[in-house]
């Protein structure tokens, strides 16, 4: 269980979250919405503590984590995986020691420190990063540059990435912002396989309801830092949206409506 | 939904590591000859640095004396005495800076159009710019102390020799590190100026120029702060400024007004430092 309660944070005069309560079970899909600047990603942010509260706690599993420092806070960071808009992998790099970065905060002691610092890996990392990249069919990449890779496999280098944390949350900040619709398809595809086989709860940032609706459990609709729905989609109708954002649904996706929206599926289809 | 929590990423077996090892084995580091030519390039380095210390004569010893040596010198160092010759020593300093400020000026700018030729996104023809760059290296390969006593000859002794010399000496730097700035500016902002019918010319002047600028004015700055460095040792050879004083201070064992010469030369470097670094947020902006 996730529990986050009473968060804040300002920037400035500014309220990016205000005020936000929210109990997630364990191997839940939540789909946050809300158009830019709603709260989302620092809501996100917040989490895996790269931006630090204002005020409010985190705790998970009763353990508070808003406090934590040094090695205790990178091991909470490694336990709650964070997947980018812009993917975040290290371009010049090949794809296989991007997917080994996830195993830096597994590896203890200054001898393996050491071993880090000269990107020697072990034989049993070196598998597991090939049989994490086999099952999103990536292999036949493993050992090309980062930047030479699609949008779309690139996201999938970084959900790579993030299972060799062995996390037990996902964090997904917009994953699918910067991609076409069928690239859109497949991370999604990916993240909920990584939700209902690994067992992983996933927090995902979307700015599509439609996309929200086919992938998640639960949704939580946000404006302006505040959470103005947390309930099952289908308990989200246009009403609804209507009534929290005071425009219709097609409105609600703004300018970025004219790109074609993701291809709903229903959710169970998918393992 | 939730089940067994079974996280992903999961341990494999020694033999499924052995198994993707025989799959893919360029995965798990360099093999066979790989390796061994890795160790060829690292005993081969090794082999140079030793090799070298030896016919230099680099021994601990040495070293040791040299170090005390310098103790000495130090030591004769303070306190550090302007002597009674301080007007000399700022007007010197004086000379120095201006010296570096006139010929990077010279430098930076005469390097702009020379960089945009000797670019291979902008210049075209290869031969043309095969034969710009060489004459970049021929001039870079001429140090500025080698400059500085041409022109000491061939226009006399002063400032005038100092400032020729680090204006001739940065201008093939500088027009190197241009073009390389510019081939890689981004393709996709000069391509919409040409969309909307621009010429060559404006393409560079609103498509590349915007983006290259501020790496160019930080060289520049740059080259203005290591000039005022370097403009002390043209002096001694006579081509103005504040060297040919701290030559002959160390000629006649002053080493206390040298000290005195070089905290002001570190102090003026230093606000140099700290200006350009002004200068170039306040050009440049938030990034």
């Amino acid at each position: 269980m996730l529990e986050i309660e009473g968060l804040s944070r300002n920037f400035g005069a500014k309220q990016a979250v205000d005020n936000v309560s929210l109990r997630i079970p364990d191997g839940q899909m939540v789909g946050i919405i809300g158009r830019s600047g709603a709260g989302k990603s620092t809501l996100l942010r917040l989490i895996n503590r790269l931006s630090e509260p204002s005020a409010g706690s985190i705790r998970f599993h009763g353990q508070e984590v808003s406090q934590l420092r040094g090695r205790k806070l990178r091991d909470w960071r490694m336990g709650c995986a964070m997947i980018f808009q812009q993917f975040n992998l290290v371009q010049r790099l090949d794809v296989l020691t991007n997917v080994l970065i996830g195993r830096l905060n597994h590896r203890r002691g200054a001898l393996a420190h050491l071993a880090s610092l000269f990107a020697q890996f072990t034989p049993a990392e070196r598998a597991m990063a090939l049989a994490t990249l086999d099952r999103f069919d990536l292999l036949a990449t493993a050992l090309q540059r980062a930047d030479t890779l699609s949008g779309g496999q690139q996201q999938r280098v970084a959900i790579c990435r993030a299972l060799l944390q062995q996390p037990r949350i996902l964090l997904a900040d917009e994953p699918i912002a910067s991609l076409d619709p069928q690239n859109a398809r497949v991370v999604m595809d990916a993240l909920r396989q990584v939700n209902i086989q690994d067992g992983l709860t996933v927090l995902v940032n979307l700015h599509h309801l439609d996309t929200a609706r086919a992938y998640c459990d639960r949704i939580v609709a946000m404006q302006s830092g505040r959470v103005m729905f947390d309930g099952r989609p289908d308990e989200l109708t246009a009403e609804r949206v209507a009534a929290i954002y005071g425009v219709s649904e097609a409105e609600f996706h703004g300018p970025e409506a004219e790109r074609p929206a993701v291809i709903p599926m229903p959710a169970g289809a998918l393992v | 939904m939730s089940g067994a929590i079974n996280p992903g990423g999961h341990l494999l077996s020694a033999a499924e590591v052995a198994a993707w090892r025989a799959r893919m084995p360029a995965a798990f580091g360099p093999t066979g000859e790989a390796r061994l030519w890795r160790w060829v390039g690292i005993a081969a380095f090794l082999a140079w640095l030793g090799g070298t210390l030896w016919w230099f004569d680099v021994s601990p010893q040495r070293m040791w004396n040299g170090l005390n040596g310098l103790g000495v010198i130090v030591r004769l160092m303070i306190p550090p005495s302007p002597g009674e010759q301080w007007v000399e020593i700022l007007q010197g300093l004086a000379e120095s800076l201006a010296m570096a400020f006139l010929g990077t000026a010279i430098a930076a700018t005469i390097a702009i159009p020379l960089g945009f030729l000797g670019a291979r996104n902008v210049a075209t023809n290869m031969l043309f710019r095969f034969s710009l760059r060489r004459l970049f290296d021929g001039m870079r390969g001429v140090d500025q102390l080698i400059w500085a006593l041409a022109y000491v000859r061939a226009v006399g002794l002063g400032p005038l020799a100092g400032v020729l010399a680090i204006a001739t000496a940065d201008i093939a730097v500088l027009a190197k590190l241009y073009a390389e700035a510019i081939e890689n500016a981004e393709k996709k902002q000069a391509e919409g100026i040409a969309a909307a019918g621009g010429s060559p010319t404006l393409v560079m002047r609103f498509g590349i120029l915007p983006q290259v600028a501020p790496i160019m004015l930080g060289h520049a700055l740059y080259f203005f702060e290591s000039n005022t460095r370097s403009a002390t040792i043209l002096g001694v050879v006579g081509a103005g400024g504040i060297g040919l004083q701290i030559a002959e201070r160390i000629r006649v064992r002053h080493w206390d007004e040298v000290a005195f010469i070089i905290i002001l030369m570190v102090i003026t470097v230093m606000a140099i430092d700290w200006l350009s670094g002004k200068l170039r947020r306040r050009l440049i902006g938030g990034r």
